[in-house]
């Protein structure tokens, strides 16, 4: 690996692009599937947190507290070093999604605990005097309200653990940080390593966070996202339009 | 319209149990941290009438309305709508609170659409949920919507319509599942005059069309004009009942004159 050229890239970046991009779709693999889990565990956590027994709420907020003032690093630390001392072996894989789903689960529960709880007590009602029950309450009333309250905050939740994958560098988990490394032991070009490593970062991130911004502005305006409301409002509006005419 | 009995209105007169009773209340009580709020209540709703009850805030009306369909568990009594015993000496005897809510349809006074629907879908919802088929629910909910005149606003969300507005959706909304009863609590409340009109004029319709109803009101002229027998209630008790005339009109107790003095007075031939 000698420099052909000088300037500012001398890595040559041609050899490393599919090594790159399955660092790069391993980083994606680690984001989905721990955000996926964090957002369900976080989901659960809220509820129990809201839930009438105190005993419950306690370990809710017992269980929060403990990850939100932990390190994240010491509790990738701990699932995979930690836990292989005591015989509990976990892949790098497993270890890594774990950690990640632990700790943004006790930020995510924060988050959607207040949207719940910002739901206003008479749509709860409403709810109830139509006869809705409790699960059908949740699902079609205060759930669709609190998503809305909660989309700022997760959304930046889901940006920040897609940065915090980095940290499984130090277990060798095969994402970008990973394969930068890995590069810049092979070509000694930290600088230049780095910044393209960054850059792939920014170039995933960005467009991420446009993303859900964009999406957040869909679903405040009302915008059906479901086929089957897109359907019911084509409907709707055709039922609606001929009414017009006939009025 | 006509009455069956002669009113004598006493203090916690009951009507006469009758077979075409809706809503049958009898010694209801209800307390909350120890202060009670109603106490030994009877009453009865018999099918097309309409019972206004009026009274100080805090005189316990919105807390008996919210017995009927059990958003509130009352501590004793009874309560029987459409002759099944909802609910008996604090315990609900209901066997299916999801059928008894949807044969009593609501209005709140913040109206409380859900904001994330069009108008539409608030008057679809708890149809689908009850298992109407999806193209019974939306015809149901545009003839609802035409029927309180919105149908041009059924794609609109809660926050892109008028006061008024909002609250005849809800009434659309409540009688979506074709509700035996309808329950107002204070519904023109938290309106302007013109939206309190809109809404009043719904009501109207909905009473000459012979829907029953109980009615929680600030609104003694529009209880005096579609009313077939007023509740006035004050300190948990119902203090004085009877024909509109009579209770608006020429009220015995003082406990009523002094609340008819201060909302709008009694305009009856002795009145002022």
């Amino acid at each position: 690996m000698t420099p052909i050229a000088s300037g500012p890239f001398q890595v040559p970046w041609s050899d490393y692009v599919p090594a790159l991009w399955q660092a790069l779709l391993k980083t994606v693999e680690y984001t989905v599937v721990s955000f996926a889990g964090a957002a369900v565990l976080g989901l659960i956590v809220a509820l129990l947190r809201l839930s009438r027994l105190r005993a419950v709420r306690i370990v809710a907020a017992v269980y929060t507290e403990l990850f939100k003032n932990v390190p994240l690093l010491a509790i990738i630390f701990v699932t995979y070093f930690g836990l292989a001392s005591e015989g509990i072996v976990l892949s790098v894989f497993q270890a890594g999604c774990l950690s990640l789903i632990v700790f943004y689960a006790a930020y995510l529960s924060e988050i959607f605990r207040a949207a719940i709880s910002g739901v206003h007590a008479g749509q709860q009602e409403a709810a109830e005097a139509l006869g809705l029950g409790k699960i059908a309450t949740f699902a079609h009333v205060i759930f669709p309200q609190a998503l809305r309250l909660a989309l700022a905050g997760t959304n930046t939740m889901a940006v920040d653990l897609l940065k915090s994958t980095s940290l499984l560098v130090t277990i060798s988990a095969a994402e970008l940080m990973s394969e930068g490394r890995l590069i810049t032991s092979a070509t000694f070009r930290a600088l230049e390593v780095y910044l393209v490593i960054a850059a792939i970062y920014f170039a995933l991130c960005y467009p991420l966070s446009q993303a859900l911004l964009w999406l957040e502005r869909r679903i405040r305006a009302g915008v059906p996202l479901s086929p089957r409301r897109h359907r019911r409002l084509a409907a709707a509006r055709r039922l609606l339009a001929e009414d017009g005419a006939t009025a | 319209m006509t009455p069956t009995t002669i009113p004598q209105p006493t203090a916690t007169q009951a009507l006469p149990a009758a077979d075409d009773a809706v809503v049958s209340i009898r010694h209801l009580s209800k307390s909350f941290d120890g202060r009670t709020v109603l106490d030994d209540i009877h009453l009865t709703v018999r099918r097309r009438k309409i019972v206004a009850i009026i009274g100080q805030s805090g005189g316990g009306k919105t807390t008996l309305m919210r017995c009927v369909n059990l958003l509130e568990r009352p501590d004793a009594g009874t309560i029987d709508v459409a002759g099944e015993r909802t609910c008996a000496d604090g315990k609900i005897t209901c066997r299916d609170l999801a059928r008894l809510r949807q044969s009593v349809g609501m209005v709140f006074q913040r109206f409380n659409l859900f904001p994330h629907l069009t108008a539409v879908e608030n008057v679809m919802l708890a149809q689908v949920r009850a298992g109407t088929p999806e193209k019974e629910a939306l015809a149901r909910a545009v003839a609802l919507l035409r029927r309180v005149g919105l149908a041009h606003r059924g794609l609109a969300f809660p926050d892109q319509m008028s006061g008024g507005e909002q609250q005849r959706v809800a009434i659309a909304r409540a009688l979506a599942l074709k509700p035996t009863v309808l329950l107002f609590d204070e519904p023109t409340s938290s309106l302007d005059p013109e939206s309190t009109g809109e809404v009043l004029r719904v009501m109207r319709e909905l009473a000459e069309d012979g829907m029953t109803m109980i009615l929680v009101t600030h609104e003694v002229s529009f209880a005096r004009d579609v009313a077939d027998w007023v509740v006035f209630i004050d300190g948990g008790k119902i203090v004085e009942e009877g024909l509109p005339a009579d209770v608006l009109g020429r009220p015995v107790q003082q406990r009523t004159r002094a609340f008819l003095a201060a909302y709008g007075g009694p305009r009856g031939e002795d009145g002022g």
